[in-house]
């Protein structure tokens, strides 16, 4: 549950800020495209108003500059009109003196306000300037020179003003209309996204719930994949193979619990009662020598226990070093049968050393393994069997086989066999020799090796144990 | 021989004093680390065991300052952590040996005698028990005159038992010195290895020289 900093930023968070960022982006860009559109359109349309009427005005004046008259209907009819956006013209000779002037010009756009004006022969541009003006209302302002007549040198001095209020408040109102379709579109955007990504992320909380249900008393309870999205089955499934390896682990626990406390009530069990009983009423000496021994056997069973728990806990946690050396495996395997042929003898077991090869192993944990896998193949195998011990080396690492042509073993317990405290046959378990650890210190002592132990078994036939150590 | 034990056990050293005097050790104990250590540098001890875990002083302190002050007294540690850097430790801090608890009196009794008869052992060319003889050269074994027909181990087994003759050896120990086997182990082997050696050296005698001590070990000595 620890995780950096920056990422425990929460996903609904995260999926809500991408969406709402989207999205307003989006809007916007919509917006400025339709604005953009609408303003160019429509302020296009002004100023071609402006131009053409320079261009209508200087047409006049070449073709019929001796006729006043053509010249001042278009001046007063453009100011005249109602309907239109009102159009202010007027007419001044070189020396700045109004000729001609539309009705009312005088007062809204007298001559100062207008900008320098284009020569003679240039063709009005495409944009006339924009101005408000001392009535309040915005206008485009355009002023050109005019040829008097063709030919001649006289000239006019033309000053067109449109009044465009009307069209900059559609602007400027769609502007704001625009505006506010982005602010609220964003805004909506914020709580459709915090719903949608709620929405979506409710087989998390469900699968937490789930997964939150599930306590070390209901180790047993699984979650059901099918149940959530796809995306969440393997999830679901990672999840249930976690438990049940914890299932697993806990089951062998607390089964090792209940184990190691049956193991130690029957030794201790044992020490109370003879103690009690020997102090109920005096003895001889003799009798009380011989509690004392027994005592000794039964702490020196407990003490075996200990050690040998703890060099498993050891070996489970990595932490006991060991001390690696090139053995011979066939000197090595003689050693510990010769250990064990005393106890062969006696019960008419023959052991055979086969084999040879090399082997990179902590001496004292190789033979304690081999000992242990031999005094087990001992103990099963019946008089007249025979044990051999078979030594192999290659470039995929050496192995030792231990195979005996004993009882054998069902496969209902081979998996368990190496368990701690696992025994075959429960009924004999209670003063049979070995504390039922020797296959688990076999494991962990391979495992510290990192290699593995294997072990078949054929009923009636006989058993083979294999001791594999990596190269 | 006299030894310092310091344990601040009280059941620990009560036992320790009694089995070491009844083996024929003169015992202090000192029951906190100040209080050993004043005894160990001022006492002429011929060994010291030494527990770690003590008031006042630790086990490794009292070590450490005891060699900084050039004290070469034998120390036998014992510890109830079993974890191999404390041995580890202790060894380079100039222990001698290291028991872990639980451990068999037996143990710290034959280890002590090692730590004592260390220095250059004369190695016997014949050992002899009674009317039972070895011979180490020729490695034969005679008893009364008459040859024991040993396998190559149980010479070793009887060699093993004669050379600490009277002092009770454990199984572990047996396992250790005869067949290199150095781990506890819960087979019987030990005991069927002696119980057959018994059958050619004691069985066809009327004095019996190997001797069982339950719970413990084997004893080699004339009865």
């Amino acid at each position: 549950m620890s995780s950096g900093r920056g990422r425990s930023w929460s996903i609904a968070w995260r999926l809500t800020s991408l969406y709402v960022l989207l999205s307003a982006i989006l809007l916007v860009v919509a917006a400025l495209f339709l604005y953009w559109l609408l303003q160019s359109n429509l302020r296009h349309q002004d100023n071609s108003t402006v131009a053409e009427e320079i261009h209508v005005l200087r047409v006049i004046l070449r073709q019929r500059p001796d006729n006043p008259t053509i010249l001042r209907q278009e001046v007063r009819w453009e100011g005249g009109s109602s309907e239109a956006p009102p159009i202010y013209e007027r007419v001044l000779n070189r020396a700045g003196i109004v000729l001609l002037q539309t009705q009312g010009m005088k007062r809204i756009a007298p001559v100062s306000v207008f900008p320098s004006p284009i020569g003679v022969r240039q063709r009005p541009p495409h944009t006339a300037e924009r101005r408000t003006l001392a009535n309040g209302q915005i206008y485009r302002l355009m002023s050109a020179w005019a040829a008097l007549g063709s030919g001649t040198r006289r000239e006019r001095l033309l000053q067109v003003a449109l009044d465009v209020t009307h069209s900059e408040g559609v602007i400027s109102m769609y502007r704001n209309a625009l505006a506010l379709v982005v602010l609220v579109g964003v805004l909506a955007s914020v709580g459709a996204s915090l719903f949608v990504v709620r929405k979506g992320m409710t087989p998390l909380a469900d699968i937490t719930n789930a997964a939150r249900k599930i306590s070390v008393t209901q180790l047993h309870e699984r979650l059901r994949p099918y149940r959530f999205p796809v995306e969440l089955h393997s999830l679901a499934e990672a999840f249930n193979e976690m438990l049940d390896r914890l299932e697993e682990s806990f089951t062998r626990l607390s089964q090792f619990s209940a184990d190691l406390a049956h193991e130690l009530r029957t030794p201790i069990n044992n020490l109370m009662g003879e103690g009690e009983v020997a102090l109920a009423r005096p003895r001889t000496p003799a009798e009380y020598h011989q509690v004392l021994e027994s005592s000794l056997e039964e702490y020196s069973r407990l003490s075996r226990m200990i050690d040998s728990l703890l060099f498993l806990a050891r070996a489970e946690n990595q932490a006991a070093p060991i001390d690696l050396a090139v053995l011979d495996l066939r000197q090595e395997t003689e050693a510990v049968r010769e250990f064990h042929e005393a106890v062969a003898e006696e019960q008419q077991v023959r052991i055979v050393c086969e084999g040879a090869g090399q082997v990179r192993a902590d001496p004292i944990l190789l033979r304690r393994a081999l000992s242990n896998l031999l005094s087990n193949a001992l103990r099963y195998t019946p008089p007249g069997g025979c044990i051999e011990m078979v030594s192999s080396a290659s470039t995929a690492g050496s192995d030792v086989l231990v195979r005996d042509s004993g009882c054998g073993i069902a496969a209902e317990h081979l998996p368990r066999l190496f368990d701690r405290f696992y025994r075959v046959d429960k009924t004999r378990s209670e003063r049979s020799e070995g504390a039922g650890l020797g296959l688990s210190i076999v494991r962990s002592i391979m495992a510290l090796h990192g290699g593995a132990v294997t072990i078949e078994s054929t009923p009636g036939t006989g058993t083979v144990v294999r001791l594999h150590f990596p190269a | 021989m006299k030894l310092l034990v310091v344990e601040d056990e009280t059941k620990t050293s009560a036992y320790l004093r009694k089995g070491l005097s009844e083996h024929g050790f003169v015992v202090d104990v000192a029951a906190d680390g100040r209080r050993g250590f004043d005894l160990a540098v001022s006492g002429a001890y011929d060994a010291i065991i030494l527990d770690i875990m003590l008031p006042g002083l630790d086990g490794w302190a009292i070590l450490r300052d005891l060699r900084a002050q050039g004290k070469q007294t034998p120390v036998i540690v014992l510890t109830a952590r079993d974890a191999v850097q404390d041995r580890v430790a202790g060894l380079s801090l100039g222990a001698d040996d290291y028991l872990v608890k639980p451990f068999a009196f037996s143990e710290l009794l034959a280890r002590l005698h090692s730590i004592l008869r260390r220095g250059p052992a004369r190695q016997p060319q014949r050992l002899s028990v009674g009317d039972l003889e070895v011979d180490l050269l020729q490695h034969r074994a005679t008893r009364a005159g008459r040859r024991l027909d040993l396998t190559a181990k149980e010479f070793l087994l009887l060699l093993t038992l004669m050379r600490r003759e009277g002092e009770v050896l454990s199984r572990t120990l047996i396992a250790e010195q005869v067949w290199d086997m150095n781990f506890d182990s819960d087979t019987n082997v030990v005991d069927v290895a002696v119980r057959r050696l018994r059958r050619k050296v004691d069985d066809p005698f009327p004095d019996k020289l190997i001797h069982t001590v339950r719970g413990i070990g084997y004893v080699l000595r004339p009865r």
